[in-house]
């Protein structure tokens, strides 16, 4: 699984980063730093899916 | 105009008071408070990332105290806590805290959290007649969840409650002589909290658990929090988690008895519930203000803002804010997409989040699905405070 960040819609919510901050890690300003490809470990989908949801702003993915 | 928002008039309707700065005067120098108050979402958004504005605001007060005191002690526990506290320190303690906040982790206190909100609700139910449903229900739950999560025995419960009420007593201040008296005693309740979390972690150190404190004790790298910073940190997780998830709690309970065609539509369709919450916490969430210490000049919609003012960042006008959200005035349980701030924002916001949320969400779901005649007993008084959207009591039926 891949996750995916839309630099243009992250607003630094944060809230990825509250529900797992090595998947989601944050910029010094609090701004996504997953970038446009980012590998999920084996084990930790449901985890990574639960921070795509948790974006208020929808700049979160999970890439097909 | 200089606007109050601690008037008994702006507690029972702030969000009239908001609406009018937010077309007037969105960044108003109010001399009752001494302070900015900042109230468009915009505003409020870019604040969180604004360098100008610093979280290090205990440290200062510390340091300009003269001779040690009783409350020294209390409030170098305090200044040591996260959200007092800039990068980079903040960012190493946010860091090792993080693993302890994990979604994971939370998901799986579900079923805890559910079984005491149940025992709550059962014993709230044997009760007839007009019943405070804060001091029942949504008071004692946010302090049983988290010295079940610190691991500490339940007979040790009750003493959490009142850490609390007097974490919140010493860290908000007290006003007057009055209350010097009250203050002492927090103090000293607080060196107690101090000792009994310092064993607590003495015992964990040698024993590791599945409880959050022992993920706290987790290395990132070669690096990890000392005794000191997990009591400060134990401290923090009580004084954060406890009153705004009570108040996160009433706040929606009396938001949907106020608006029944939203609670029919939470009725009929309990998997709403999740998106409901974030509604709520935007409607009336648990925080209207938090501070920021101004460090460096800066500018916010043409208004200069120089170093050593204050800036109250109005997370619950942001939240109403019609230039964000479409009709925010209407409560909305199905809202979509809800960029709520009720968490705050950025580098800061809430550790808990998720914790809250899935509290908030289980009283919310049982409240109404356990109580199907629910109704308001009595007209709730806010209470006249700045940072916290809170009423002393929700009393209601249940039948």
């Amino acid at each position: 699984m891949r996750i995916a960040v839309d630099n243009s819609l992250c607003e630094a919510h944060g809230q990825c980063g509250v529900v797992d901050y090595d998947l989601f890690p944050l910029d010094d300003d609090g701004f996504s730093a997953v970038g446009p490809s980012r590998e999920v470990p084996a084990g930790e989908e449901a985890t990574a899916e639960l921070g795509v949801a948790s974006c208020p702003a929808r700049a979160l993915r999970v890439l097909p | 105009m200089t606007v109050d928002l601690t008037a008994p008039a702006a507690s029972a309707d702030p969000y009239a008071v908001f609406r009018s700065l937010r077309d007037t005067d969105p960044v108003h120098w109010s001399e009752a408070h001494r302070a900015w108050l900042i109230t468009r979402y915009d505003d409020v958004s870019d604040a969180f990332r604004n360098k100008a504005f610093s979280n290090d605001r205990v440290r200062p007060v510390l340091a300009r105290r003269k001779e040690p005191s009783a409350a020294s002690d209390v409030l170098g526990l305090l200044a040591g806590w996260m959200v007092v506290t800039d990068p980079p320190e903040h960012t190493r303690l946010r860091r090792l805290a993080a693993g302890a906040f994990k979604g994971q982790r939370i998901a799986v206190m579900g079923e805890q959290i559910t079984a005491i909100v149940d025992r709550l609700l059962s014993a709230f139910l044997e009760g007839d007649g007009a019943q405070d449903l804060i001091s029942e229900v949504a008071y004692p739950l946010p302090a049983i969840v988290i010295a079940t999560m610190l691991g500490a025995p339940p007979a040790d419960r009750d003493r959490f409650r009142e850490w609390s009420d007097e974490l919140a007593l010493v860290a908000f201040g007290t006003g007057g002589a009055a209350r010097a008296d009250r203050h002492q005693r927090a103090l000293r309740g607080l060196r107690e909290m101090d000792a009994y979390f310092h064993t607590l972690v003495d015992h964990r150190r040698r024993a590791l658990g599945d409880d959050m404190l022992s993920a706290l004790m987790a290395r990132d790298g070669d690096d990890l929090l000392s005794d000191d910073e997990l009591v400060a940190m134990c401290a923090l997780l009580l004084f954060a988690g406890h009153e705004t998830t009570t108040n996160s709690i009433a706040n929606a309970t009396l938001a949907l008895l106020r608006h029944p065609d939203q609670l029919d539509r939470l009725r009929a369709d309990p998997d709403l519930i999740g998106p409901a919450v974030e509604e709520l916490l935007r409607f009336d969430g648990p925080i209207k203000v938090l501070n920021r210490w101004v460090v460096a000049e800066t500018e916010v919609r043409g208004k200069r803002i120089s170093p050593g003012e204050r800036v109250h960042l109005v997370l619950a006008s942001a939240n109403r804010d019609p230039m964000r959200f479409d009709d925010p005035d209407t409560l909305d349980l199905g809202r979509n997409p809800n960029p709520h701030i009720a968490f705050g924002k950025g580098i800061h916001a809430c550790i808990g989040a998720q914790l809250a949320r899935m509290e908030t969400r289980i009283a919310v779901s049982r409240i109404v699905s356990r109580m199907p005649g629910l109704a308001l007993a009595e007209e709730p008084v806010w209470k006249d405070v700045l940072a916290s959207r809170a009423m002393d009591r929700l009393v209601v039926r249940h039948s």
